[in-house]
């Protein structure tokens, strides 16, 4: 199709909005209700063009054969000024956001916003939940949090509630978040344009603790933490940073840095024999995997029936498992008193927040900084990152296996827990590690392997919506893994804001080159995972074992 | 008065009997067309929806009357129900839709259990196979506009979507939907049955400083001031205005054409109109014009949301007679802004009465200065 944009004659797919060919043709357009993975809303009136000298909004707008587009006409400028000043008047003044990652205060100086001629009047209360804080004196109601958790999640915790200025993003019934049926996830932190959600810090908490010396403060990094914690300091995505930073948290007067890698490994070993257990018994079928928080909660609220069921694995998350280990196996190896003990988990993952506070877990996780806090913490400490000298885990806990490795992408549990499952199922190893079929962004994947002679069917999803989707033909399968953010772990509610799936790929890739590069691939090759069940657990599934490393659930309302 | 002569289920007879083909065409040529304000060939509107191949289609009528000063729709609704039912009926029929929605304004709630009696008898009578429901509306000004009575029956925020697709294209849960106002169905269902239907005769709701409101049936092109002459004005008329959102214009003895009006910088809409008379000042009727919309914004898109409580502050600030000069400059801005960028039509009118009223009463604004 033939359109004019800024009086120039180009060439235009017409099923492309105007704001793409705008991208297209190198037209900057400043946008915020809008984002890539969600649909149009046109609410906040920045992506403003005059169309055959009709002010539209770029981001619903389709071109029609031969129509006008302009992109900079005063009126268009003027427009998107006043619009920016508006939303600006209603934002609190007081904001302190990192500028990169606010896109309103960082399209001030594009707009050429100088003053507000408007007095503040937005005066609202902080909703401080157990892992996601709410600031609605920062929202300007462009709804990205709102149609995150409906569209991509479809968790529906928050909507929009009351009307004109007095509207505003709530919970359910004007509850705070803690109270609702809300999963957790930090979806909606990672899509706010202004930073009115973000996560329950525990930063503060921790810095106290490190200070303290009588304390040993212990940190654990998950798998995805090194394939995306480089992002924060500026390098490209899907940089693999495990030797920095291990020495960056060194740096910041931690004790020790295990490996949560070591703790998927023994999540596998338990999983997989509980896994081999149900299949010499015929069920119950499908098990599911349990290590992400925010589907726990998801079966909880919404498919509690899966409990009596027996549905969910019972072991605990990696991170749960280490941490336990840290202070029964480690203190006792060691012959320090656990309650000196501070375990401090850094997680892609603000629902991991929650899950250490669950009492039925004893967790010996005593904080959680998600990998946006653990960037903030390095700053804190001034440590040039990006010219650190690669540093190993402390051995006692910081050996682990590629297997360990995968469970930071979508898919990675499931593949790990086939590599042992097969190995300890048949006595044979599998003959190609790579479990192809449950590898990339694809919202279902599915495959099957032969395990003496049974086809075991196996599946796993990612992001709330396809998890729905799978649960709706979940008895077709025997193994289900479920992950509550889209991409896994690598794109969770902690980690640094991603908007491209090609951010999610390349992380995935650093995570599969994290895997490859290990001598070690199968977690019960992983000779510290060998040790502690010979020094301590004796065998996956042990009482002991069942007692450290396994979990109950609970029902939880709906609403 | 004709729009409230009753059809008697001459109306399905005669749809059935001529086809969907035909019956458009008579439409057509009878010169139907929308009476809830953007005056659309009514024809042409169902024409798209019976165009668009889908497994479902539905009809709703709007019945969301919320605009100060308009009361047409509910004397329609309480004088000649049957009618309004034998257009969607025929509606349905035209577009072949199963089902079919009466939006009913919340504050109209004591007409649903007369309507639905008046449905049950003229569907049985008919022997029709649609099945109209009434949805009552939660009391939102803004779900008179036709995207946000979908969402609001499809069970989400009464909020306005932005458009194309259009509902006759994709509406309701997605599918083809018609949707027409209150008079014009009742009129669609007259047009097919009676030779002599006039299609320029209009209600006009009339309010304001009259002694005699009400609603008059009157040709477009009638001078206002036979209109007034039925309506009785109190004192001197200073100002009409049309509906809230239709913004104002000085006392001229026009012929009442949407193009005239348009001449002035208003807009028709549904015919209400507001008697001014030189007793008030058009700043303090600004300011609970304005306190309306604040009101009632749905808060979806910023101008709207952020724009229209700015603008009830402002006029606040003028009543009052603290506002400065750049105070009215910012008003202004405002307005045209307002109108210029919000999301649905209904934001888009809501400073009419401002660009008006400064147009055509600016001593009255700049009276107030400091």
């Amino acid at each position: 199709m033939k359109i004019k944009l800024d009086n120039k004659e180009i060439e235009c797919d017409a099923n492309k909005t105007l704001l793409h060919i705008c991208k297209d043709n190198s037209i900057n357009i400043p946008t915020l209700c809008y984002q890539e993975s969600l649909k149009p809303d046109a609410r906040c009136r920045v992506c403003l063009v005059e169309l055959n000298g009709k002010l539209v909004t770029s981001c619903s707008t389709f071109p029609v054969e031969g129509c006008s587009v302009i992109t900079k006409s005063d009126r268009v400028v003027k427009a998107r000024k006043m619009n920016v000043e508006l939303i600006m008047a209603g934002h609190v003044q007081t904001c302190s956001i990192d500028k990169y990652a606010h896109n309103l205060c960082g399209m001030l100086e594009e707009i050429g916003l100088q003053g507000i001629r408007f007095d503040p009047i937005r005066d609202y209360e902080q909703d401080l939940g157990s892992a996601v804080v709410r600031e609605d004196n920062k929202c300007i109601n462009c709804g990205r949090c709102v149609r995150t958790c409906g569209e991509i999640q479809e968790v529906f915790a928050i909507d929009f509630a009351s009307r004109g200025f007095n509207e505003h993003v709530a919970p359910y019934c004007e509850h705070n978040l803690a109270d609702v049926a809300c999963i957790k996830c930090g979806q909606c932190i990672l899509h706010c344009p202004v930073g009115a959600i973000h996560e329950r810090e525990h930063l503060f908490e921790v810095l106290k603790v490190l200070k303290d010396k009588r304390k040993k403060v212990i940190v654990q990094a998950a798998p995805s933490i090194r394939a995306t914690l480089g992002e924060e300091f500026g390098m490209p995505a899907g940089s693999l940073v495990t030797g920095k930073m291990v020495a960056a948290l060194r740096k910041c007067g931690f004790y020790k840095v295990f490996d949560v890698n070591l703790g998927a490994d023994m999540t596998i070993m338990e999983e997989a024999s509980e896994f081999l257990r149900r299949v010499g018994k015929g069920g119950p079928f499908p098990m599911i995997t349990t290590c992400c928080p925010g589907w726990i909660l998801m079966m909880e609220h919404f498919y509690p029936e899966m409990i009596k069921k027996n549905n969910m694995s019972t072991c605990k998350s990696p991170h749960e498992m280490l941490g336990m280990l840290t202070k029964t196996y480690y203190a006792q190896k060691e012959s320090l008193n656990p309650e000196d003990i501070v375990v401090v988990s850094v997680m892609p993952c603000t629902a991991k927040k929650f899950e250490s506070t669950r009492p039925e877990l004893e967790s010996g996780v005593d904080y959680v900084l998600t990998t946006r806090e653990c960037a903030k913490l390095i700053r804190h400490f001034n440590i040039d990152f990006a010219n650190l000298a690669d540093e190993d885990f402390d051995s006692a806990l910081g050996v682990s296996s590629g297997a360990g490795a995968v469970f930071g992408a979508s898919g990675g549990v499931m593949e790990a827990a086939l590599r042992t499952a097969y190995e300890f199922g048949t006595g044979k190893g599998v003959t190609k590690l790579e479990f192809d079929q449950i590898r990339g962004l694809e919202g279902i994947k599915s495959g099957s392997i032969i395990i003496n002679g049974k086809e075991i069917k196996f599946a796993c999803a990612h992001g709330g919506a396809n998890i729905r989707k799978l649960l709706k033909d979940k008895d077709k399968y025997h193994f289900i893994e479920f992950m509550a953010c889209p991409g896994g772990c690598i794109g969770g509610g902690g980690q640094p804001p991603h908007f491209t799936r090609e951010t999610l790929l390349k992380r995935a890739e650093a995570i599969y080159k994290a895997d490859a590069i290990m001598p070690l691939r199968k977690s019960h090759e992983n000779p510290v995972v060998k040790k502690i069940y010979s020094e301590f657990l004796d065998k996956p599934g042990s009482e002991k074992a069942e007692k450290l490393l396994h979990t109950y659930y609970q029902k939880r309302s709906e609403f | 008065m004709q729009i409230i002569k009753k059809t008697g289920l001459e109306a399905v007879r005669k749809a059935r009997e001529l086809g969907a083909g035909k019956v458009l065409e008579l439409l057509d040529r009878k010169g139907l067309v929308g009476r809830g304000g953007a005056s659309f060939p009514t024809a042409k509107k169902w024409k798209f929806a019976l165009e668009t191949k889908s497994d479902e289609k539905f009809v709703i009528c709007n019945a969301d009357e919320g605009e100060p000063g308009a009361f047409k729709d509910k004397f329609i609704l309480q004088n000649n129900p049957e009618t309004l039912i034998e257009g969607i009926l025929v509606a349905s029929y035209i577009i072949s839709a199963k089902r079919a929605f009466i939006y009913l304004r919340g504050e109209y709630e004591y007409l649903k259990g007369n309507l639905e009696k008046v449905i049950k008898k003229v569907v049985k009578d008919s022997k029709s196979d649609v099945s109209i429901e009434v949805v009552v509306g939660a009391g939102s000004y803004v779900c008179g506009e036709e995207t946000a009575i979908i969402r609001s029956i499809e069970g989400f925020r009464g909020q306005p979507y932005f458009k194309p697709p259009f509902p006759p294209v994709q509406g309701l849960w997605g599918k083809p939907t018609v949707i027409n106002n209150v008079e014009t169905l009742a009129a669609a269902a007259q047009a097919l049955v009676f030779d002599d239907w006039n299609p320029s005769l209009r209600l006009f709701s009339v309010s304001g400083c009259v002694e005699n409101a009400g609603v008059f049936e009157l040709p477009l092109g009638v001078r206002l001031s036979a209109l007034l002459k039925l309506a009785k004005p109190k004192g001197k008329v200073k100002a009409l205005l049309f509906g809230c959102f239709g913004g104002s214009m000085p006392y001229k003895d026009i012929e009442l054409t949407p193009e005239n009006i348009c001449g002035e910088d208003c807009l028709h809409g549904s015919c209400s109109v507001i008697v001014v008379d030189d007793s008030h000042s058009m700043v303090g009727l600004s300011y609970v014009i304005a306190k309306f919309f604040a009101y009632e914004s749905c808060g979806k898109c910023t101008p709207c949301r952020e724009g229209t409580v700015r603008v009830m502050y402002l006029m606040k600030k003028l009543k009052d007679m603290k506002a400065s000069k750049e105070d009215l400059v910012l008003l202004e801005e405002l307005a045209h802004h307002i109108k210029d960028t919000s999301l649905c039509g209904l934001g888009q009118s809501s400073t009419n009465h401002i660009i008006t009223g400064l147009k055509h009463f600016r001593e009255d604004f700049e009276d107030r200065i400091l």
